[in-house]
């Protein structure tokens, strides 16, 4: 005997290459070698996705046992040893590449994967030299054959590891991808050669281990040595999934999964990951512009129009008060950006009217985002209110899907107006049920959840927010009833539709609008009036449109993509952001436009606006914030106490 | 019967008719997963269609509650499910070891001069579509042997082949799939009783097993290990 008896800790203790190891029952051979950090060549198992052991290159030898064994789908068993460098397995992984290549084209040279490509690498670390197969003798296919407007298949690169029928198949449940014919004709194939259809098609190249599915966008934009990858996050909805930035020659090329198995489980959706090459938009403001009364127009450096805002804004709250001034910023601020912004507004502006967007939205409270993503798996049934949720987090139905399907979580797709009392029948007995409702239906989530609530069941609610840091700005209290961290604010204030209808009548006269471009885009006429009645209008923003155009003082502003900071997601994890282009003005920050601001006001004490200083006192003012830190999800509960 | 075309690559729209669709749902009732039942599905399909035409997968995917695609990976996977509208009779010859030790080479040659179109294609006339890429058919003790639609033809040479193809091109108002259906899908053995009277196509005696020696029919065999009657497709 080789070990011990099992200690009946539930753990099993094995030799892999003469390192011991001990995994909880039930491990993979492979899990348990990576333990050790022994590596494995893998092709067909994917973090993600069952064990299906039909691609045969993770074959390890295994003492005891006639043949080799697949440690993707081998479960570690008490005593056994292993070894992953014996002669044996290394004659199967060189004939399992060279099986591999016999009909690839190696084209590496224009292959969109080469240089982060699985057949590459394997086959440069162990794989044969030669192949003993003519190359005039090769199967050929159709190459860069369109499966849709976004993915291309070069049929001839694939490997046939089945991740791609697979991915469909237990991650999306769509079922897009098959396997057609047999043989060395085996091809991957939609049904009768249509187009993919799926939201989530962009993943389909990460899965891939090969060159074989490709993203049409990046076609022969970069190699990944001349990538620089930056840490963010996708700032097309505020469910936040982490992406890799990959920039080149000052351009975003591509954004990539980053895994974050608490938020997105290593899946983006096309709408966030092919906004990517959006950020290299070169209608950008770039210089600080100040309007006369006439309408004639200064170039001026940035303090010069810091201070010209301050003199206009102080000139109307001078003769009318605070209250004469309208603030809004957008879920595009960071949370820096709009903790500082409210701060300003209420501290030196001091008008109580604040908002981050048109739609009213009162009394928030943090029970309507207590349920963690993540959590939904834990749920025993998730009632999702209308389409919308998923509409506006697409991400979100793959979690969904994967608790249906892995955990036996029961997932009610309800209408939003449906009766709680229907829902409730349908749901039955539950120990614990997520609520899942877009914020625009948030007394209907508050109904349905207070029906469902009582006995053996505790409900949380998750709310959907609207726009990248939808979350984030919220609990920045830029709203007109909340102080940061969901404090009452003294006095409340008017939200963002009432202080454009007051700047048409004329009780607003001056607006402060940070990023407010995308929440006013296609308001038309009550932007349009309020923007012209308005005596003064000061604009921090990106891009040029009727913000920029009615500006009376203009300050360029960097977009998500150009700044620090943090943001948070629709279930409270506040995660960083980092610059992965350089900026497109040579303004400084808006944190340190804000500050000088606040300094030409008259304000003390405010500092430089350097980021970590904005961050330590945001900190300080919302304790929940300090808690999460980075990539911790803020516990109000915890706060509160 | 709708909808058949000779030509190699056009598609016609179809309607599977309600006598096919029965059948597939009938075979989804007899196994534990709905998935089991598509290749006896296709085959119904085929039956009537003569192909597995795009459409009718559609329809054997909505009935079973499956994908299309999943029907069409199982379909492309056989080659004896056709994918394209093909010629009135089906010639297949087995090309598998017994058979190729028998002179199956020499029967795929003849045939192509015979038949005067490579294997995979249709003849001139839309008489005859041939393939020669079939895997074992079950009958290596007769070897060589082909399969002109649901009939098995063994011990082959080439004055065989000749009467075989003269005979059956012959068939007056004979359609493939009709022998199909009447050979491969009787309510009673046709060697014990006639075929039932909505069966397509001519009267079955002339194609009993047994007209020409060495001739049988796969759904005959399959009666003898007891299987149950008269669906087995
Ligand atoms: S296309 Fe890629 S993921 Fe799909 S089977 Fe081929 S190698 Fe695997
Ligand atoms: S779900 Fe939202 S955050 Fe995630 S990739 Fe899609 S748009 Fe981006
Ligand atoms: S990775 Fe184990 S068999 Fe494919
Ligand atoms: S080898 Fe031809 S029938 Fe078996």
């Amino acid at each position: 005997m080789t070990a011990a008896p099992p200690p009946g800790d539930g753990q099993v203790g094995l030799v892999i290459d003469g390192r011991e190891v001990r995994v909880p029952k039930g491990t993979l051979l492979l899990d348990a070698a990576s333990e050790v950090g022994i590596h494995i060549p893998i092709y067909c198992a994917h973090p993600k996705m069952d064990p299906v052991a039909v691609c045969r290159m993770c074959l390890v030898q295994v003492e005891k046992l006639p043949k080799l064994q697949p440690a993707c789908a081998t479960v570690v068993s008490e005593g056994m040893v292993v070894d992953t460098q014996s002669d044996a397995t290394a004659k199967a992984r060189e004939g399992m590449l060279e099986f591999l290549l016999l009909n690839h084209p190696l084209d590496c040279p224009v292959c969109d994967r080469g240089g982060e490509c699985d057949l590459q690498d394997f086959a440069f670390r162990y794989g044969p030299d030669t192949s003993r197969f003519p190359i005039t003798e090769k199967v050929h296919f159709d190459k860069a054959v369109p499966l849709s407007d976004k993915i291309e298949l070069d049929q001839e690169r694939c490997i046939l590891c089945w991740r791609c029928v697979r991915y469909y198949d237990e991650i999306t449940g769509e079922k897009e991808i098959v396997l057609q014919q047999r043989g060395v004709h085996t091809a991957v194939a939609t049904f009768d050669g249509q187009p993919l259809r799926s939201d989530y098609q962009g993943n389909l190249p990460e899965i891939c281990p090969v060159g074989a599915l490709t993203h049409r966008q990046y076609r022969f934009k970069a190699r990944p040595w001349d990538l620089i990858r930056t840490k963010g996050v996708c700032p097309e909805c505020s469910y936040g999934c982490n992406v890799f930035v990959d920039s080149r020659d000052f351009e975003v090329k591509r954004f990539a999964s980053r895994d974050n198995p608490m938020v997105d489980d290593m899946w983006l959706c096309d709408r966030g990951r092919y906004s990517a090459t959006s950020w290299n938009s070169t209608s950008r403001l770039r210089r600080p512009l100040v309007r006369d009364a006439a309408g004639g127009v200064r170039d001026v450096g940035v303090a010069d129009a810091v201070k010209e805002a301050a003199r206009r804004l102080l000139a109307v709250s001078e003769r009318g008060g605070g209250e004469v001034i309208g603030v809004l910023g957008s879920p595009d601020c960071t949370n820096e950006e709009a903790w500082l912004l409210q701060r300003l507004a209420r501290e030196v502006l001091r008008t109580p009217h604040i908002d981050h967007q048109l739609a009213e939205m009162l009394r928030l409270g943090p029970a309507e985002h207590a349920l963690g993503i993540a959590e939904i798996e834990s749920c025993t049934a998730v009632v999702v209110l209308g389409p919308e949720p998923e509409v506006n987090a697409p991400v979100l139905t793959l979690r969904l899907h994967k608790a249906a399907t892995k955990r036996g979580v029961a997932v009610h797709r309800v209408a939003a107006n449906a009766e709680p009392r229907d829902i409730t029948a349908r749901v039955g007995d539950a120990r614990l049920v997520g609520v899942v409702a877009d914020e625009t239906n948030r007394a209907r989530a508050a109904a349905v959840a207070s029906a469902l609530a009582g006995g053996g069941t505790a409900v949380k609610r998750m709310t959907v927010t609207r726009g990248g840091n939808g979350r984030g700005v919220k609990d920045m209290g830029l709203l007109p009833d909340l102080a940061p961290g969901y404090r009452p604010a003294v006095p409340a204030g008017m939200g963002g539709r009432a202080i454009l209808e007051s700047a048409t009548s004329g009780s607003i006269q001056a607006l402060l609008l940070l990023h407010a471009g995308g929440v006013l885009a296609g308001l038309g006429a009550l932007v349009e009036s309020a923007l012209r009645i308005a005596k003064v209008v000061v604009v921090i923003d990106t891009k040029p449109g009727v913000l920029a155009d009615a500006a009376t003082v203009l300050i360029p502003g960097h977009s998500l993509m150009e700044k620090q900071g943090s943001v948070t997601n629709l279930e409270g994890r506040v995660q960083r952001i980092r610059a992965a282009l350089p900026p497109a003005t040579s303004v400084p920050s808006e944190l340190r436009v804000l500050s000088m601001l606040a300094g030409a006001l008259g304000a003390e004490g405010w500092g430089s606006g350097d980021l970590m200083e904005v961050h330590r006192a945001l900190a300080a003012d919302v304790p929940a914030y300090a808690a999460a830190g980075n990539g911790g999800r803020a516990r109000w509960e915890v706060a509160a106490a | 019967m709708t909808g058949r075309v000779l030509a190699d690559d056009r598609r016609v729209d179809v309607a599977l008719s309600e006598q096919t669709r029965v059948e597939i749902s009938r075979q989804k009732e007899r196994y534990p997963s709905a998935r089991s039942a598509i290749l006896p599905a296709l085959w119904a399909v085929q039956h009537e269609l003569g192909y597995l035409a795009p459409a009718g997968m559609e329809e054997v995917a909505r009935i079973l509650d499956l994908a299309p695609s999943e029907v069409q990976a199982v379909a492309t996977f056989y080659s004896m499910y056709f994918q394209k509208p093909g010629g009135r009779h089906t010639v297949m010859v087995c090309v598998n070891v017994a058979c190729a030790l028998r002179g199956a080479d020499d029967v795929v040659a003849y045939l192509e001069r015979a038949l005067g179109c490579p294997s995979g294609r249709t003849t001139a006339d839309g008489m005859f579509t041939w393939q020669s890429t079939i895997e074992c058919l079950g009958a290596c003790g007769y070897a060589p042997m082909m399969q002109v639609d649901h009939r098995f033809y063994e011990n082959l040479t080439p004055a065989k082949i000749d009467a075989i193809l003269d005979r059956v091109a012959g068939e007056a108002g004979d359609d493939g799939h009709a022998t199909m259906q009447a050979v491969a899908m009787p309510k009673a053995p046709p060697s014990v009783a006639p075929p039932p009277a909505e069966a397509e196509g001519p009267p079955s005696d002339a194609r009993m097993p047994g007209t020409v020696k060495g001739e049988s029919v796969p759904g005959q065999k399959r009666r003898r290990r007891g299987r149950p009657e008269g669906n087995d497709l």
